[in-house]
């Protein structure tokens, strides 16, 4: 399947879940997830269901002003 | 702290401080830099913001989310970077689910050359972010129509700018802040952006705002511990002068020594 992570196109395996996309992908915490710009509470991304052409965005924590 | 302190708290949106600073945690050397000028300043608050993990780096945030936590400030996430409402409110959201807070300081910039808020994207985001529960903290201009379009929109605390974003310059408004200050009584008004020295802060506290919120002035200093420590001064004999209450200034000369008793004169005989 085709996601969009962090605006890169990634062919991945077929993972049906965000919680799957996650444990694939293992980003360092912390972080926050949004798929298609909607922000996905943690705790729900078991429920939460991908589909290919989907955009992912994982950000963390930065410095700013 | 005595009595007077305990009760001169500042206040954003029903939660108090006992410090009137507010710091950005950008542009500094190095984390160590960053903590102990977080130490020197002990500001009520520190603006943070998010981004996406920029490949290679391992750390991802790790390392500074520590060092919040460790320096246990209240957290104030920004939107900076955004040049539309819809941009600004979804980084809000993400926001707060990675920070979980409420508190957010929104940019809406409509200006790439000298950063200045886009004024119609700033009431439209606050309007949204307020629907949305967030405590919003705007980062806006002086103007007065843009102020009461985003108090109308229910925020409790502005945030007009001195200069720029970044450029130290000190206020460039002098009358029109003040003018704020005194349209706005019930409203807390933090200055934010374009401070460059202690005075500058001084300075707008002693104009009755409630806040100053600085980051470039600090981290950029030769001596960022030094400066922020400067600056916390500042911040707080402002403040006092303030609750004080200045002398009217005079518009000519009145001396302060009596001039009752003077030695070496005489009073000429009366004819």
């Amino acid at each position: 399947m085709f996601v969009v992570v962090n605006g890169k196109t990634c062919n991945l395996p077929e993972l049906r879940t965000l919680d799957a996309l996650l444990q694939f992908l293992s980003p360092a915490g912390p972080f926050a997830v949004a798929r298609n710009e909607e922000v996905i509470p943690r705790g729900t991304y078991e429920e939460c269901v991908i589909s290919t052409g989907d955009r992912i965005d994982i950000v963390h924590p930065t410095a700013g002003g | 702290m005595n009595g007077p302190q305990m009760e001169d708290q500042l206040n954003l949106y029903g939660q108090s401080f006992s410090s009137r600073l507010l710091l950005g945690t950008a542009r500094y050397d190095s984390p160590s830099l960053l903590a102990d000028a977080i130490s020197a300043a002990d500001p009520a608050m520190l603006t943070v913001s998010l981004r996406r993990q920029t490949s290679g780096t391992k750390d991802s945030g790790q390392s500074f989310w520590n060092l919040l936590r460790e320096s246990q400030r209240a957290i104030l996430p920004n939107t900076a970077g955004c040049f539309s409402a819809r941009e600004a409110v979804k980084t809000a959201c993400m926001a707060r689910e990675l920070f979980e807070t409420n508190f957010v300081k929104l940019e809406v910039i409509g200006d790439e050359l000298n950063l200045q808020p886009d004024p119609f994207g700033l009431v439209e985001a606050a309007v949204e972010l307020v629907k949305l529960g967030f405590y919003v903290l705007p980062y806006c201009t002086e103007d007065w129509i843009l102020c009461r379009r985003l108090i109308d929109a229910g925020c409790m605390v502005l945030m007009p700018w001195a200069a720029p974003i970044g450029t130290g310059q000190g206020p460039r408004n002098p009358r029109a802040l003040q003018e704020l200050r005194e349209r706005a009584p019930q409203f807390t008004l933090i200055v934010d952006a374009g401070i460059g020295v202690p005075s500058h802060a001084c300075q707008v506290m002693e104009w009755g705002f409630d806040g100053v919120l600085l980051n470039t002035a600090v981290s950029r200093a030769l001596d960022p511990v030094r400066m922020a420590s400067a600056f916390a001064a500042a911040i707080r004999g402002g403040r006092n002068a303030f609750l004080a209450g200045p002398m009217s200034v005079q518009e000519i000369a009145v001396a302060s020594t009596s001039q009752i008793g003077r030695p070496f004169t005489f009073d000429l005989p009366s004819h």
